[in-house]
C-alpha cells in the first residue's frame, strides 16, 4: 500500500481544510477511502458503527492534487481505507489557509500514520518552514470494507433545491433551541417548510419558489396525521421528521463554497442533503426520519 | 524602599506579573540599592523566572526610604494572586494609570501598591507579606555554547502548529536547522496523538550560534508564557542553552531599564519521537517525579546512579525545605561559582541525590495529572517488577487499624 499526494494551489487547500473541518464537526471518527480517481470521507454513526454511513463525501483528486500516486491493497482491491480521528486531521490542517504546499502521504512510523508536510511561508523573511504532522491511522482490513460502501437509498419522492445555507442555518439554529425535532415538508410546487412544535408554540418557516429537481409522483397520506393547508394538494407534498441537531450540523457546511445544495426526501423515512462544489466535490448527508 | 513607576512602565510591570503568574504561585520581591528583582519558581521546581528592573525604570527610586540600617536589601514573598489583582488588565493600564507607587517598609507586614489613576482616582492595594526571605537559582547564561536570538513572533507562530493538549516540546538544535517537536509521553497512547515537527531555518533568526548540537525538552506552558511576554513588549527573545539536563535560559531585555530571565529545566527526550520507536524507556523527567524516581532507584542504586546523574536536571540544587514550608534558600559557597567543571557538577548532584535518598520527609506529591497517571500506569507495564518497590513505603497507613 502506498499513497503520496501533493497540493499546491491555495484555493483547493482552503477548500480541503474546510471540508475536513465540517466533517470533524459531524463526527469524532471518520474513514478516508483512497481510490485511484477520488478521495472519499465516510462517516458512520458514532453509536452503532456497522451501520450505513451518515456522511459520504467524494473529492475528485485531479481538481485538488497536482501529484497523486497510490497503490492499493492488491490488484483486485485497489483502494486503501484508513480510519482516524477527524478532529486530529482538522486541527493539523488549520494552518493550511496560509500554506504554500501540502504533501500528504501514508507512512509507517511506529504505527501507520497519515503524514502531512506543510510548507509555510515565514512572516519575517523569504524563508519557508516545514511543519510535519503525523496523524496515527488505522488501516481498515478488507473484510470490513463492506461497512463503508456507498449507502443504497430508496428513490427519493422529491428533490428540491435548498435556499442559501446561511439563511437556512440561522433559522434551524433558532429552532434548535426550542425543539429537538423538526419537520421538513417539501411540495412539488417548490415550497419548503420547516416546522417545529413545542407545548407553547408552533413555529414554521416557509421558503417558496424553489426549484424542484424531481418529483416521484403522488404521495400516499392515507395512514398519516398530516395537517393540510387549505388549498394544498396533499398528494404533491411529502415530509420527514428529523433531528434538529443533525440538520444543524450539516448546515455548518456552508463554510465550503458550494454552488448548490439539494434536499431529497423519502417520504417520512429519510432526508438526503447533497452539497456540490465547483470542484465537483459531493458531500452527502443522510438523516433518517423519526417515526412514531 | 519606595519607588514610583511612570504610567507607561506600569504596563510593562503588569505584563511581567502576568508572565510570572504563569510560572509560579508566589512572587518574591527583592529591593537592592540600584534595582528591584521579581522572582518566582513553579511548584515542580522546573521553571524559574527573574525580572530585574533597573533604577532607570522608575521615575523615583529610594532604596533607603525607611532608613534601615542594614544594607542587605529588603526581601519579601507575596502570593501571586494578590499581585495579579493589582495588575488586572495590563493592556489598558498605561491609559488609566498615571503613576504607581510601591512601598516596602521593613517594619510592616504589608507591601503597598498605590495606583494613581486618571480623574484623581487612587487605588491602594495592601498586600500581605508571607515571608521575608528571598530565593535564587543558579544557572549559567554567559558561557554556554548555544545561543539563538529570535524575533518574538517566529517561535510563537511555530508553536501555533502544536495541539493544545501538548505539554512539552523538544528542541533539536543543529547548525543547519532548529527542529521543534511535541514531546510524547511514553505512557500515552501513541495511536491517539498527533506527532508534530517544525523545522526552522537559521536564516529566520536574528542570530544563530550552535556550538554543540543538542536536543532539549522542556515544558510548553511556561515557554508559551514567556513568548507571550516577549511578544507583548515587542522585544526579541534570546535563548541560551547547553545540553540535555542543563537549564535553558530565555532572556528578554530592552537594554536599559529591565531584563527578564526565564529558566526552564530540560530533560532528555527519550526515543519515542518521530525518529525511532520504543515503548518502555525509562524517563527521568521534571523534578516533580523525584518521589517516583527515588523509590524506583533505591534497590539498585549503584548501577543506576550514574545514569540518573546524567539524566537528572538539577536546576535548583540547593533548596532545602524547612518544616514551615517556606523556601529557605542558602547560597552555599561552592555552588556560587555556577560554572563548575563537569566533575564538580557531578559531585554536587551526587550530594544532592543522597540528600533526597536520606530524606525522611518525602517531597510533595506530583501535581501534574500525567504524572499521577504514570505512577499508576507503571504497575501495568510488562516490565513491572513488584520486587523493585518492595519495602518502600511512600505513604503509610493513616489509620493504625
Amino acid at each position: 500500500m502506498k499513497f503520496r499526494s501533493v497540493m499546491i494551489d491555495a484555493g483547493p487547500m482552503r477548500e480541503f481544510a474546510n471540508i475536513v473541518t465540517t466533517i470533524s464537526k459531524l463526527s469524532k471518527e471518520c474513514v478516508l477511502r483512497i481510490a485511484e480517481d477520488k478521495l472519499y470521507f465516510i462517516v458512520s454513526d458514532d453509536n452503532n458503527a456497522p451501520a450505513p454511513p451518515i456522511l459520504w463525501c467524494e473529492i475528485p483528486q485531479t481538481m485538488f492534487f497536482s501529484e497523486y500516486q497510490m497503490v492499493g491493497l492488491d490488484d483486485d482491491h485497489k483502494d486503501i481505507y484508513l480510519g482516524f480521528g477527524a478532529a486530529n486531521l482538522a486541527r493539523s490542517l488549520v494552518t493550511l489557509k496560509s500554506a504554500k504546499s501540502l504533501k500528504m502521504k501514508l507512512t509507517k512510523k511506529q504505527c501507520p500514520c497519515l503524514t502531512l508536510e506543510i510548507e509555510m511561508p515565514s512572516s519575517t523573511s523569504q524563508q519557508t518552514r516545514h511543519v510535519t504532522h503525523d496523524i496515527p491511522v488505522v488501516v481498515i482490513p478488507r473484510k470490513m470494507w463492506a461497512d463503508f460502501h456507498e449507502p443504497k437509498t430508496p428513490e427519493p419522492d422529491i428533490s428540491i433545491e435548498l435556499p442559501p445555507l446561511k439563511q437556512l442555518r440561522t433559522t434551524i439554529d433558532r429552532m434548535r433551541t426550542m425543539a429537538s425535532e423538526v419537520v421538513l415538508r417539501a411540495s412539488a410546487e417548490g415550497r419548503l417548510t420547516l416546522q417545529i412544535k413545542t407545548d407553547m408554540a408552533k413555529v414554521s418557516t416557509r421558503f417558496k419558489d424553489l426549484r424542484v429537481e424531481a418529483f416521484g409522483g403522488p404521495i400516499d397520506h392515507s395512514d398519516s396525521e398530516t395537517e393540510t393547508q387549505v388549498n394544498e394538494d396533499t398528494s404533491r407534498v411529502c415530509y420527514c421528521r428529523v433531528d434538529t441537531k443533525k440538520l444543524s450540523i450539516f448546515l455548518s457546511a456552508d463554510q465550503i463554497s458550494h454552488n448548490r445544495t439539494v434536499c431529497s426526501i423519502v417520504h417520512k423515512r429519510l432526508v438526503i442533503l447533497c452539497l456540490q462544489t465547483e470542484e465537483n466535490v459531493k458531500l452527502q448527508c443522510f438523516i433518517s426520519g423519526i417515526v412514531y | 524602599m519606595k519607588c514610583h513607576v511612570p504610567g507607561a512602565n506600569v504596563k510593562v510591570l503588569g505584563r511581567t506579573v502576568h508572565a510570572l503568574a504563569r510560572f509560579g504561585d508566589e512572587l518574591y520581591l527583592e529591593s537592592l540599592p540600584d534595582c528591584i528583582l521579581l522572582r518566582t519558581l513553579n511548584a515542580a521546581e522546573s521553571a524559574y523566572a527573574m525580572v530585574k528592573f533597573n533604577k532607570s525604570f522608575f521615575s523615583y527610586f529610594n532604596y533607603n526610604y525607611f532608613s534601615t540600617e542594614d544594607n542587605e536589601g529588603l526581601k519579601c514573598k507575596i502570593s501571586m494572586k494578590s499581585a495579579l489583582n493589582t495588575f488586572k488588565s495590563p493592556t489598558h493600564m498605561d491609559k488609566q494609570v498615571e503613576n504607581l507607587e510601591i512601598k516596602l517598609d521593613p517594619e510592616s507586614c504589608k507591601l503597598i501598591f498605590q495606583l494613581k489613576c486618571k480623574h484623581g482616582i487612587v487605588k491602594t492595594h495592601y498586600i500581605s507579606i508571607l515571608d521575608c526571605k528571598a530565593m535564587q537559582a543558579v544557572y549559567t547564561k554567559d558561557l554556554v555554547p548555544n545561543r539563538i536570538t529570535s524575533p518574538q513572533r517566529i517561535l510563537s507562530e511555530a508553536l501555533g502548529n502544536f495541539q493544545s493538549s501538548d505539554d512539552q516540546v523538544t528542541l533539536e538544535a543543529t547548525t543547519q536547522s532548529l527542529v521543534l517537536r511535541n514531546y510524547l509521553d511514553t505512557n500515552l497512547d501513541l495511536l491517539k496523538i498527533i506527532r508534530t515537527q517544525i523545522s526552522l531555518k537559521p536564516a529566520e533568526f536574528d542570530s544563530y550560534t550552535i556550538g554543540e548540537e543538542t536536543t532539549i525538552t522542556f515544558t510548553l506552558k511556561e515557554f508559551k508564557a514567556l513568548l507571550a511576554f516577549a511578544e507583548a513588549l515587542n522585544l526579541p527573545l534570546q535563548l541560551h542553552f547547553e545540553t540535555t539536563g542543563r537549564p535553558a535560559v530565555f532572556i528578554v531585555h530592552n537594554g536599559t531599564t529591565f531584563e527578564a530571565h526565564f529558566v526552564l529545566a530540560t530533560s532528555k527526550a527519550d526515543n519515542a519521537t518521530q525518529a525511532t520507536s520504543t515503548q518502555n524507556t525509562t524517563r527521568t523527567k521534571r523534578k516533580d517525579s523525584s518521589v517516583q524516581d527515588s523509590a524506583r532507584k533505591k534497590p539498585h542504586l549503584a548501577t543506576d546512579i550514574s545514569k540518573c546523574l546524567d539524566e537528572d536536571s538539577h536546576l535548583f540544587n540547593f533548596i532545602d525545605i524547612p518544616e514551615n514550608n517556606s523556601i529557605n534558600v542558602e547560597n552555599n559557597g561552592p555552588f556560587k561559582s555556577s560554572v563548575n567543571g563537569a566533575a564538580n557538577q557531578l559531585e554536587i548532584e551526587n550530594n544532592n541525590l543522597n540528600d533526597i535518598m536520606d530524606c525522611d520527609n518525602i517531597p510533595g506529591s506530583p501535581t501534574s495529572k500525567t504524572m499521577i497517571k504514570s505512577v499508576f500506569k507503571r504497575c501495568f507495564e510488562s516490565t513491572f517488577d513488584p520486587r523493585a518497590i518492595h519495602g518502600v513505603v511512600l505513604a503509610e497507613n493513616s489509620d493504625s487499624e
